[in-house]
């Protein structure tokens, strides 16, 4: 008698042709993930059975997070042949629980002496008999007994949902502008959840922001490394443009030129990591710099698509969000992101372009100081666990 | 670590003398016996003890000292210890300027005592007006630091404790010495103190080691239950290392030093400098200014990037109080004292000890300014 754990996938039934392909991808990060607690993963009859656990809990809590994972099984695996240990085990897994159940019996191995109906009736009838607290009900029952018969038999009542989507690599990569709030680790979560490899950018401004700013930011890229695993991370020093755009340009407008810069420098940094869109947080109207004309403003400064998956989320649904992700007490710390000193008091919230085009061209070499921003960026390899990272940074 | 920076954040905590790390690492070396055991290398810890209880007693002219964990467990077994033996309710007085270890206890205190304030003037001193009319027959408790450690305010204690005398003459007088032992005399009985607390690691000692000096009361309820040290007053086994690095810290600090000369050329040179330049705090050449603490405030430019700046030019200094800057909340003490709201944004702590060089205060001195030069156009629009 093993414990295992029965790991279930959905949208990638879905697929066609290329399902081994989705298949293999969400085997290999689901090793990945397991790694720490198992090296025994199989694939076979449409599931993954990860075997020989050593911490059966973390090992549910790592590969619950994998994208593409439907649900987690805890489950008992043993020798079919003998029904009364079966049964046993079974009343063994009830023992805990009150209320009302069922047994659901599959069996696939189809020379098996007993079909599913007389499978689910015996077993049924042992767990009453066994557990007078319990009753069955067939349609709305609140626990359900698995019992798969395969090459061995299988047993599990506990059914741990996953995360969902697609496994990690599936969709190509993606540059996540990655701030110390709220919003963005949620955006970036959304289009990971899809498949995405997610790199992140950050802006850093010392003096202006300080170490602790920093630290949390690369905390936030290590809890979205825990579903989708290693999340490399440029740091940006952006200290000499927001600098020159508080001396060139026009307050009112200070904000969107930053803005356009960063989304500028970010897609320099695409182009280089071949990544084929860029992610914000933004969502209409939260601040003057996300109303849709400065959307519009921002946007032409990417040659690649910009996803916002929050775009049509209020605030609180985003906190909500954060809070299931696990980012919003980290997000919640107080070191400031981004100085106000740079933050204007009254930020146009319905600009024009042409005036946008004049307080950026007021300041002299803005594409040098972009492109010394893009070359000096610092590289982190973010993991899980710090251990997992990368330990020698580099610079682009 | 970095030899070439400049640590200006003393308040905060300082680095253990090189006796300290030696009395340190042979205390967890060879003597690491149980000070409570029976055989002889247990007898010669629990002596090593008592030596250093018997030194800061001298020192400060104690009746009894209890080890503890710190400046923070000090006082709170002063205050809670006091106000948990106490079967009349009552008034708690605490000073505005004080530190939250103290702030903090007194309001945690039973329901029966009412905790209040007592008000600063603008220089961070405790308003003796104020204290005298807060005063009543059944105030129970006193507490007023010796230095702000946010301020350098070094409080009117004599005065407290005249007037605590004359107008509650059974109220327990409580000070945290945390920033002022051995920088300032102290002899408690003759102050009127009935406990005072102090830290190791703010005079080169170890973290994690303090204690709380008792003059002539003693009913104080213990706040920690177990095996009966310190005369049942702290149960656990005694932090032995602590206590030997405790005693060659007391032992080694320098008691001339030349902190006072330093702050001031400090001062000095940065208000000819920075015209902007404001003093949260007593005046620095006063007498109510301790050696040790400066606070200034360099507006428009706000501590967190100023700090920032001059840590990468090697020079550490602190945003108000280090207990508090990881917080995005503005000091209670400055904030008592009616500082500004420019000069709260932008409150800086300088904090020296007896080892700063002249060298560091000119290379301090240099970094402030050029941060400053740098910042100071870069003002919210």
């Amino acid at each position: 008698m093993n414990d295992i754990l029965l790991v279930k996938y959905a949208e990638i039934h879905l697929k066609g042709l290329n399902r081994p392909y989705f298949q293999n991808l969400l085997l290999k990060r689901v090793k990945e993930a397991v790694r720490p607690f198992s090296r025994d993963v199989q694939f076979y009859d449409s599931r993954i059975f990860i075997r020989g656990i050593r911490d059966v809990d973390a090992a549910v809590e790592r590969v619950r997070k994998v994208f593409g994972v439907h649900a987690v099984c805890p489950a008992v695996e043993m020798d079919k042949a003998d029904f009364n240990a079966i049964c046993a085990q079974a009343a063994n897994l009830m023992a805990s629980l009150n209320g009302t159940f069922k047994v659901r019996a599959r069996r696939a191995d189809k020379r098996y002496f007993l079909d599913s109906p007389e499978i689910n009736a015996r077993i049924g009838g042992f767990v009453l008999e066994n557990h007078p607290g319990l009753k069955v009900d067939v349609h709305q029952p609140e626990h359900v007994l698995n019992v798969e018969i395969r090459d061995q038999a299988l047993l599990y009542a506990r059914e741990v949902p996953g995360v969902g989507g697609l496994p990690t690599g599936s969709s190509g990569k993606a540059m996540l502008m990655l701030s110390g709030g709220i919003d963005s680790p949620v955006a970036g979560y959304m289009i990971a959840k899809r498949g995405v490899v997610l790199n992140a950018v950050h802006f850093f401004s010392f003096p202006y922001t300080g170490e602790l700013a920093r630290e949390k930011v690369l905390s936030l890229a290590r809890i979205l490394a825990g579903y989708c695993g290693v999340v490399k991370t440029y740091v940006v020093s952006f200290t000499k443009l927001q600098e020159a755009i508080h001396t060139y340009c026009p307050p009112e407008y200070s904000t969107l030129v930053m803005r356009r810069l960063m989304v500028r420098i970010t897609d320099l940094l695409a182009e280089r990591e071949r990544a084929a869109a860029l992610i914000t947080g933004e969502s209409i109207g939260q601040v003057a710099s996300q109303t849709m004309e400065a959307l519009a403003v921002t946007d032409v400064m990417s040659s690649r698509p910009v996803f916002r998956p929050l775009i049509g989320f209020d605030k609180i649904e985003i906190i909500h969000l954060a809070e299931n992700i696990g980012t919003y007490e980290t997000s919640s710390l107080p070191y400031e992101d981004c100085c106000t000193v740079f933050t204007p008091r009254h930020p146009v919230t319905r600009p024009k372009i042409s005036k946008v085009l004049e307080a950026e061209a007021a300041i002299p070499q803005a594409e040098a100081l972009v492109a010394v921003a893009v070359e000096t960026a610092e590289i982190l390899y973010i993991g899980p666990d710090e251990a997992d990272d990368t330990l020698s940074s580099e610079t682009a | 670590m970095n030899n070439n920076m400049v640590y200006l954040d003393n308040a905060a905590t300082t680095r253990p003398a090189r006796a300290v790390i030696d009395a340190v690492t042979i205390s967890l070396g060879e003597g690491f016996f149980n000070p409570s055991a029976l055989y002889k290398p247990s007898v010669e810890t629990a002596r090593e003890i008592e030596r250093c209880r018997k030194l800061i007693k001298s020192s400060l002219q104690a009746e009894q000292v209890v080890f503890t964990s710190g400046g923070t467990e000090a006082n709170n077994l002063a205050i809670l210890g006091h106000l948990g033996n106490l079967r009349q309710g009552g008034r708690v007085l605490y000073s505005q300027a004080e530190h939250p270890s103290v702030k903090a206890a007194c309001q945690a205190a039973p329901e029966k005592f009412e905790a209040i304030g007592i008000p600063l003037d603008a220089g961070g001193r405790i308003n003796l007006q104020s204290l005298s009319e807060l005063l009543t027959a059944d105030t129970r408790m006193v507490c007023v630091m010796q230095v702000n450690n946010e301020t350098g305010a070094i409080q009117p204690l004599g005065d407290a404790a005249e007037l605590v005398r004359e107008k509650a003459p059974d109220a327990w007088f409580h000070v945290d010495g945390v920033q002022g032992f051995l920088r300032l005399p102290m002899r408690i009985k003759d102050a009127g103190i009935d406990s005072y607390a102090l830290s190791g690691h703010k005079i080169h000692g170890p973290k994690g080691i303090g204690a709380l000096a008792l003059g002539g009361k003693r009913n104080l309820e213990p706040r920690l239950f177990g095996g009966g040290q310190e005369a049942g007053l702290r149960s656990g086994t005694e932090n032995t290392p602590g206590i030997a690095g405790l005693f060659a810290a007391v032992l080694d600090f320098p008691g001339e030093n030349w902190m006072r000369s330093h702050k001031l050329r400090l001062y000095e040179h940065l208000k000819a400098a920075i015209p902007t330049l404001s003093i949260n705090g007593p005046e620095p050449d006063s007498l109510d200014a301790c050696d040790h603490i400066i606070n200034l405030s360099f507006p428009p430019v706000r501590a967190e990037t100023m700090l920032h700046a001059m840590e990468a030019k090697g020079v550490y200094v602190s945003h108000g109080s280090a207990c508090s800057s990881r917080k995005n909340r503005h000091s209670e003490t400055l904030k008592a004292m009616g500082v500004s709201r420019a000069a709260l944004a932008g409150a800086i702590r300088f904090s020296l000890s007896p080892y700063t060089t002249e060298k560091e205060i000119e290379l301090a001195v240099r970094a402030t300014i050029e941060a400053y030069e740098a910042l100071k156009a870069f003002t919210r629009r």
